[in-house]
């Protein structure tokens, strides 16, 4: 059972495990003095959020940045435990991750199961997270930044292979027992892998999102409120980030969940040095 | 076949949030009694005591202070800023109502702790014309910390709070009671609270 489970998420997820290891970015418009392993340079534009409040622009400028290729590994936050040993698994204090904190691995500082190595760390909390992103030097995206990065389309090897199609599939099948490899679903076009596909991931400020109780206005859902009636394919793609804000309004910060991870992002030294 | 992949989506979720309890706005008061009477001077690593946040902050008069230096006594915490013109002043009102209606004897047990959203605006001189403004007495802190500190905390707090294009906030309007160990053993509704439920809570932690 657990076999056909991650076979399924294997197959719904178009691309093969044979690129391991192998990331490097394919965006022409990287700037190689900027780059740091294993991040790549995400130019910046504008992003049309998909929550947005009537009295804020509905198009926000999005400066260029870096982010991780992939999602933080369980081995690569064992590393972290390691030299962090107050957020090892029986330490850690409950103000900043709840019960089922790393509970995939065997102990403190043993993950156990070597086919979860390269897989991407889940049951983490946002303090977690974020005490990681910043022992690396680094930070969480923030969730426009994130979205941003994870709106281009795959680069696949197979034809016709849409965003929405990926993540609409991804929502259908229940979680594997066994997360797979990261790189193990697709790779978009800024060379990002799993930005969809593989598990949920936390951004910096996912609790700026207020959907219907805010004291001070409410914020608009940008036409969800008719996509459950009446599919086009807009409304398939307002579906997917729905489903996103839905599951990041429902979190607390302490939250620890299995098909929740994250990756790190950095601010671009061009950027900053203007 | 696209209403079933609606649905399916929809459990996924359904499964997801039940497997945590959603954002709730209020505690139920009796239910951290426990941490109430276990109270440690020093938190421990099963705490979930708020001074355990390690960042250093500047108050109204200049001060440095950690989060840690408010425990002690029981604290009544919110988040705002002060050029809000529609939650905050409400919110500042509710735990003034909060203080004034305890016993005089306990009145002076309990702090307020103003946090501000707005670090760039709310300065030790201004959170000082604030504080005038709303008649806060001494027993107040009003405190200004860097983006990361106020978005650790509103992480903590559980406070929901996003900085809009012409600088201002949209955020929660909730007040919290704490222990004197930095528990948060209440969370009112800063708008439409249960004001004397808050004060009964401060009164059995002072008991």
């Amino acid at each position: 059972m657990k076999i056909v489970n991650a076979l399924m998420v294997i197959i719904c997820s178009l691309a093969p495990l044979k690129n391991y290891g192998k990331a490097s970015p394919v965006n022409g418009k990287q700037h190689p003095g900027n780059s740091v392993a294993g991040m790549v340079r995400i130019p910046g534009g504008s992003y049309r959020p998909f929550l947005h409040r009537k009295d804020q622009p509905a198009v926000i400028r999005v400066h260029s940045f870096l982010l991780d290729i992939n999602a933080v590994t369980n081995e690569d936050f064992l590393a972290f435990v390691k030299a962090n040993p107050k957020w090892a698994r029986s330490k850690v204090s409950r103000l900043f991750a709840d019960l089922s904190y790393l509970n995939q691995w065997t102990g403190d500082f043993e993950i156990g199961d070597d086919k979860i190595k390269h897989s991407p760390v889940t049951n983490i909390s946002w303090f977690a997270a974020n005490a990681y992103a910043r022992w690396k030097g680094k930070r969480l995206p923030t969730q426009t930044e994130w979205e941003y990065a994870a709106a281009a389309p795959p680069i696949s090897t197979k034809k016709n292979a849409r965003l929405t199609r990926i993540i609409l599939a991804w929502y259908d099948h229940p979680n594997p027992i066994i997360l797979p490899h990261v790189q193990s679903t697709y790779k978009n076009t800024y060379g990002l892998y799993d930005m969809h596909g593989l598990i949920w991931e936390w951004v910096e400020d996912f609790n700026s999102i207020n959907m219907g109780d805010d004291n001070t206005g409410g914020t608009n859902i940008n036409s969800f409120s008719c996509a459950a009636g009446s599919l086009n394919s807009a409304d398939k793609e307002d579906y997917a980030a729905f489903m996103r804000f839905a599951f990041r309004q429902g979190l607390q910060a302490r939250y620890t969940i299995r098909s929740l991870g994250f990756r790190c992002a950095k601010d671009d030294a061009t950027i900053t040095n203007l | 076949m696209k209403t079933n992949r609606i649905l399916l989506g929809l459990v996924t979720l359904a499964l997801l949030s039940c497997h945590k309890k959603p954002a709730t706005k209020t505690l139920p008061c009796c239910q951290k009694d426990g941490a109430v009477a276990g109270m440690a001077s020093q938190p421990a690593s099963g705490s979930t005591s708020i001074y355990q946040l390690t960042g250093t902050w500047t108050d109204q008069h200049g001060k440095q202070l950690t989060l840690n230096t408010l425990q002690g006594r029981p604290q009544i915490v919110a988040m705002i800023f002060t050029h809000c013109t529609s939650v905050c002043p409400r919110v500042v009102e509710e735990m003034k109502t909060i203080r004034d209606s305890l016993p005089a004897a306990f009145r002076n047990k309990v702090g307020g702790v103003l946090v501000s959203f707005d670090p760039d605006r709310d300065t030790p001189v201004q959170m000082r014309l604030f504080a005038k403004q709303r008649q806060l007495d001494e027993q107040w802190e009003l405190l200004q910390g860097s983006a990361d500190q106020v978005r650790e905390l509103s992480m903590a707090l559980n406070v929901r709070y996003q900085k809009l294009s012409g600088g201002d906030f949209s955020h929660s309007g909730n007040i919290f009671i704490l222990d004197q160990a930095g528990n948060i053993v209440q969370v009112v509704d800063g708008l439409n609270g249960n004001v004397r439920n808050a004060d009964s809570v401060l009164c059995r932690l002072l008991r």
